[in-house]
């Protein structure tokens, strides 16, 4: 491979605390270089905006559920397929792309990395398979905890060691990189048609609550020194007055803090972020859980951004699914998994004439503008559940001008624009900012210390954007940003040009991240014992065949991490 | 393989007979008989036969692994042509149904842990799945329901089958009246009257009570088979199925899981899925995924004569597909990739011979219900006998060798 | 009117997707441009010239363009695809998906027509002197939107599931009618001429079906209204009387079915719950 020098654009790394300098970046075996020789190919920036690759922390993309999306909307499909080119394979995109379409569609807007945030550990091997196949971009999942059998019984035993030493034990298990929350305990009561509301509510037959089972995983989080933070997704999705039940769960692990890292990262707030006691009532909690994270050090979120679309709701909550399933009326699936966790689909249209659409839209900008550091709050739509990932350039229009915000606003239900707080905002993001969101804060956040930035050493993932600082205006020319950002000039993925001028040009495998906490051999050895157990008992699979080989992984990345166990 | 240990009599079977009527060696149609070849040859002459192909089908798929089914939906995409699998010819009405009303379902696990009640409607696992019962529902031991007496069995089907002689209840149903008498107990459970005395040979009653059973338990689980998908209304039969299942969710808790026979099927559709979009009857012709049973589908596209080459792998068309179906079938170029001696693989222009998944060759399959396990290899395969994944792979390469022509 | 004559210059097996065939694409086109358009047969790209003699004249605008074609089609798909307006005349089979999309003008087909005909059409005229196939005037699998307007007539029989997810508009069947005649409708108008299979309106939330042969049978999820005199087609009245059926209750549906008294013998079990 030969070395690249990317010359002359205008370089944002919010990581290293470059803010729109003119400058070059040198590129040498995949990786980002101080310099590079004569003979290096140059690419010429000039007039352009230089970023690192986008790091996305939350998108639902592979898996048992994302697949039977798929398998379910076929109308979903027809309306937006991708022939095959020299370069790429055939699929199909809108909410629910084939994984092909998803790379592709992620490396030309210049993302390069995403997580799949929610995957039922005992169908892992169905999500590796699909990450494997999905091109171009490195990737990631977050294995679900907030239900587990194991996991309720050693929290009702209140043993912690062996609590750490099982998630130690399913994250090599699964080749999961986190741990990942979903309504804990909602979904195991959902296995009776029931589901849990409230952090003190008792997960029938385990005699546990949602906070015992925060509370436990955070303090696993911490003594297993994982790179992320527990990743959550509260109780009470979309009901009215949830808001407070995420201040609970933000609230309730604040003891488990980190040093330099957050204990929590709520995901897709403005789900879980209305104020209000019933549907015509609901109000933006955005103001509240902004103060919250604005005035805490060990949470971050997301917002999960709705766009005015057809989508698909697509989450491990399956009690909320059937819950909004029973108000849409439109097509419900859901899949229990044993012992774990559930997923639920439906799909949906949101309706800027929809009283709670409005509301949903503007809590989730309300939430990015009202959270003062950026560090702490990240750009997502939850894909597919706010909208399509490819929606990312129109949220960030939004965020960089005011002006596009509030023309949409005139065009929303009437009542929600009355009852919001956006129309008095008027904060807009810096491009500076922007970077921050979509790549630097994530790629902290996720722990990925050669990701999300353009210092030496880093992966030579960048994004190169048809925008001059210089001349733009973003608050005017938010149009231009949109289309910039939703066809990179030129995508990198390790040190190889993959997209010129939106469309890939070149295809490669991205690896797969997943960690591996170093668990001393007793504490593996008690808890291992425990597992064998009941295995049987709880599974109709054989232990044997429940963990997925590092081999399975086409091209794996290991984290290793020294537990304080 | 001298003996079989823990299977049931369908898994041993698959292992005790591997070794009889095998290919060993790849075969050529010439002077119109079948004579042995090298690889390559056969890989060739295949090659070009899909090659020259305006609208040829890639077959079969059930019984190889994912990982040979990733490679036939890329050969599929290479040389433009359709490829579908066996669901088109059995549960492809269950994934019309889903498309039109979801599903509520769970991991088979689920079932043995929480369900007290089950129904086997159109389906006869005593014969087609026969560690069904132990494994997951009436004679199972689950953590919330430990003994028989836990569990009531209602059986629906239009014999008395050997499934039905273990039941609580047994309700015969006319034959092709499954609609009518899923509609009835939907009609029953939304709390509305039926106005009619019997519905497809069942008294309104009868309706009544079993509507009862199902809203007064805690977990009920349906599954149901051909008897739904291949009688008349097919896919309708199956939606009826999975609403009838969606209504009750309002009452009490109650998922639906099919009955899918053949081995690696849900495999197929699952890798169908997320590279194309579409579980089966997927078509490549125009350069991007389009998706019509009816259309696209195998057997329609064949018995219309449309389809002028065939890639079978691991399947028997000639012997299962309708006879309109087959004679149109019989009159074009067909390449059998298959372990062993069948009337497709006699009819076929080529034959390379391949391994069995889950004895001679390792690779990724799907269980009814989602999960995937890794099937592993236990003895080596015959000499010269590859996997289908490598034999793909070759014709593959050699496609892109002699430069596709769509 | 100016006519343009497409005639198939061989036997067509493998399908061919000429979308083209539409007067809103060949409006104001040469007849060069026409031939040299590219259409697919099977997985080959193909001219139109290569398949078919074009001859005659091109309107300007699609209301001034006739399209008479003359052979077998009925391996040729979406024939008249979105067309608003202008004619197209086949003298012969049609294949699948014939009129798919259309907003006006007008299609009739001498013989016999494929399955998902009219799929999603809003308006205009698709006739059918043959039998048809399966799901017409329906929507795309999975999608809940059938046709929204227009007008279909099928002189002879219709395969399975005729109007599904219709929203509006009319269909007429001359012949019999396979299973499912107006699926999941939710609004327009089925009327069927001759006998169903079974199962009509199988999920309607809205609309009409008016069967005046034997329709097969009464699905458990419809309540007997009343027997009616007349029914209504749009604004033709129909002579009665007519079993009036309302349905289907599983979907909190407010359709209608029309059932004739003197073809439906083994209906008349609903008197009893005439009002005495």
């Amino acid at each position: 491979m030969p070395e690249l020098l990317i010359r002359n654009g205008y370089v944002f790394d919010p990581l290293n605390g470059i803010e729109g300098e003119r400058m070059d970046i040198a590129v040498k075996d995949g990786k980002i270089v101080e310099s590079v020789g004569r003979k290096a190919r140059v690419l010429d920036a000039s007039g352009m905006t230089v970023m690192p690759g986008g790091v996305d922390i939350h998108s639902h993309i592979a898996g048992s559920k994302a697949n039977c999306a798929r398998m379910m909307r076929p109308e979903d499909h027809s309306k937006d397929p991708e022939p095959k080119t020299r370069h790429t394979r055939s699929g199909v995109g809108h909410t629910i792309p084939s994984v092909f379409t998803t790379g592709y569609r992620y490396a030309r807007m210049g993302y390069t990395t995403v997580f799949e945030p929610a995957t039922p550990p005992l169908k892992a091997r169905h999500t590796h398979e699909e990450l494997n196949d999905i091109p171009i971009i490195d990737k990631g999942c977050f294995p679900l905890f907030g239900n587990n059998w194991f996991v309720m019984e050693y929290v009702k035993q209140g043993r912690i060691k062996e609590l750490a030493a099982y998630v130690a034990w399913m994250l090599e298990a699964t080749k999961g990189y986190a741990i990942k929350i979903v309504n804990p305990g909602g979904i195991e009561a959902w296995r009776w048609g029931g589901n849990l509301r409230h952090l003190d509510d008792t997960v029938p037959n385990f005699d546990v609550t949602p906070r015992e089972i925060v509370r436990a995983l955070c303090q696993v989080n911490k003594i297993l020194d994982l790179p992320h933070a527990v990743h959550i997704h509260p109780n009470g999705l979309s009901e009215p007055g949830n808001y407070q039940t995420t201040l609970d769960t933000m609230e309730c692990a604040r003891d488990f803090r980190r040093e330099g890292r957050t204990t929590m990262h709520v995901t897709h707030a403005q789900f879980t972020g209305r104020k209000g006691w019933s549907w015509p009532d609901v109000r933006s909690g955005a103001p509240e859980i902004a103060d919250y994270v604005n005035a805490h050090d060990h949470v971050s979120i997301d917002p999960g951004q709705l766009i005015f679309t057809n989508v698909t709701w697509m989450t491990a909550d399956g009690p909320a699914m059937f819950a909004l399933y029973k108000l849409a009326k439109t097509k419900w699936f859901n899949a229990d998994v044993e012992a774990e966790t559930g997923a639920g689909i439906v799909s949906a249209t949101y309706k800027k004439s929809n009283y709670v659409n409005a509301m949903q839209w503007g809590i989730a900008l309300e939430l990015a503008l009202l959270v003062k550091d950026p560090w702490k709050v990240y750009l997502t739509t939850d894909h597919p559940n706010g909208g399509p990932f490819t929606s990312y350039p129109r949220v960030i229009s939004w965020l960089v001008s005011n002006q596009a915000r509030q023309r949409l606003l005139d065009k929303i239900n009437k009542t929600a624009k009355r009852r919001l707080n956006l129309p008095g905002i008027d904060r807009e993001y810096s491009l500076y900012e922007i970077a921050t969101i979509t790549r630097a804060a994530t790629a902290k956040s996720l722990g990925l210390v050669s990701k999300g930035h353009l210092g030496s050493g880093a992966d030579a993932d960048i994004a190169i954007y048809d925008i001059e600082p210089k001349k733009i205006d973003p608050v005017k020319e938010y149009k231009a940003v949109r289309k910039a950002f939703a066809h990179a000039a030129y995508t990198i993925k390790d040190g190889r040009t993959v997209v010129k001028k939106g469309e890939v040009v070149r295809s490669v495998q991205g690896r797969t991240f997943w960690t591996k906490p170093k668990v001393s051999d007793d504490i593996m050895k008690t808890m291992i014992a425990d597992l064998e157990a009941k295995f049987d008992d709880y599974y109709t699979v054989r232990m044997a065949n429940y963990p997925i080989e590092e081999r399975y992984l086409t091209a794996s990345q290991m984290i290793t991490t020294n537990a304080g166990v | 393989m001298d003996s079989v240990r823990n299977g049931c009599a369908i898994s041993v079977s698959r292992f005790t007979t591997s070794d009889k009527s095998r290919l060993l060696k790849p075969l050529v149609r010439k002077g119109g008989k079948l004579r042995p070849t090298t690889f390559a040859r056969a890989v060739d002459r295949a090659a070009r036969i899909l090659n020259n192909a305006k609208y040829p089908l890639l077959y079969g798929w059930s019984q190889t692994s994912c990982e040979a089914i990733s490679k036939g939906i890329e050969l599929a995409e290479l040389v433009g042509g359709l490829i579908d699998n066996t669901t088109t010819s059995c549960h492809g009405p269950t994934i019309l149904g889903v498309q039109d009303a979801g599903e509520a379902t769970c991991t088979l696990g689920e079932i043995r842990h929480s369900a007290d009640l089950v129904v086997y409607w159109g389906c006869n696992p005593v014969h087609s799945h026969p560690r069904h019962t132990n494994r997951y529902t009436i004679f199972s031991k689950g953590r919330f329901r430990k003994t028989r007496k836990d569990r009531k069995l209602i059986v629906v089907d239009v014999r008395k089958t050997d499934t039905a002689k273990l039941a609580d209840r047994f309700i015969q149903v006319e034959p092709n009246g499954d609609y009518e008498l899923l509609t009835a107990l939907r009609t029953a459970i939304n709390g509305e009257e039926i106005e009619q005395d019997t519905i497809a040979g069942v008294p309104v009653e009868t309706v009544e009570e079993i509507a009862n059973m199902m809203m007064e338990c805690e977990f009920g689980a349906l599954f149901f088979g051909l008897g739904l998908t291949m009688s008349a209304g097919k896919h309708r039969n199956t939606e009826a199925a999975l609403a009838l299942v969606r209504d009750l969710n309002y009452v009490t808790k109650f998922v639906i899981v099919p009955m899918r026979g053949w081995f690696n099927v849900t495999g197929a559709n699952e890798v169908s899925t997320w590279q194309t979009g579409y579980p089966y009857a997927v078509d490549l012709t125009q350069g991007y995924p389009r998706f019509n049973p009816g259309d696209t589908s195998a057997i329609d596209a064949i018995a219309r004569g449309e389809v002028d080459a065939a890639l079978v792998v691991a399947s028997d068309p000639v012997s299962h597909f309708p006879r309109e179906a087959v004679k149109h079938l019989l009159k074009i170029p067909i390449i059998a990739v298959e372990p062993k001696r069948t009337p497709t693989s006699e009819a076929a222009e080529v034959v390379i011979p391949s391994a069995i998944l889950g004895v001679e060759a390792a690779g990724t399959i799907y269980r009814i219900d989602g999960v995937a396990l890794e099937a592993r290899r236990v003895i080596a395969p015959p000499v010269g006998v590859r996997p289908d994944v490598e034999i793909l792979d070759t014709m593959i390469k050699r496609v892109k060798k002699l430069g596709v022509k769509h | 009117m100016a006519d343009l004559l497409i005639t198939p210059v061989k036997h067509f097996k493998i399908p061919i997707t000429a979308e083209c065939i539409s007067p809103d694409f060949v409006a104001g086109k040469s007849l060069r441009e026409i031939e040299l358009t590219q259409v697919w047969e099977g997985n080959r790209r193909v001219k139109l010239g290569s398949l078919f003699k074009i001859a005659g004249e091109i309107g300007r605008t699609p209301s001034d363009c006739t399209i008479r074609i003359r052979g077998n089609m009925s391996a040729v798909r979406r024939i008249g695809y979105e067309m608003s307006g202008g004619s197209i005349q086949v003298d012969g089979d049609a294949g699948m998906y014939l009129g798919e999309r259309t907003k006006g003008g007008t299609i009739t087909v001498a013989g016999n027509a494929g399955s998902w005909l009219g799929t999603q059409m809003r308006g205009g005229h698709i006739e059918v002197k043959g039998n048809t196939g399966d799901s017409i005037g329906g929507s795309v699998r999975g999608g809940t939107k059938g046709m929204r307007g227009g007008m279909i007539r099928i002189h002879g029989d219709c395969g399975t599931e005729a109007g599904a997810w219709m929203q509006n508009g009319m269909i007429r069947i001359g012949g019999n009618c396979d299973l499912y005649a107006g699926m999941h409708m939710k609004n327009g108008t089925v009327v069927v001429e001759r006998d169903c299979q079974g199962r009509v309106g199988a999920q309607m939330t809205g609309g009409k079906v008016i069967v005046l042969g034997n329709a097969g049978g009464l699905l458990p999820s419809f309540q007997f209204e009343e027997i009616r005199e007349r029914s209504k087609a749009d604004d033709e009245k129909i002579a009665g009387p007519f079993y009036v059926f309302s349905g289907d209750v599983n979907e909190g549906g407010k359709g209608q079915f029309f059932a004739r008294v003197s073809d439906n013998p083994d209906l008349k079990w609903n008197e009893r719950y005439l009002e005495r």
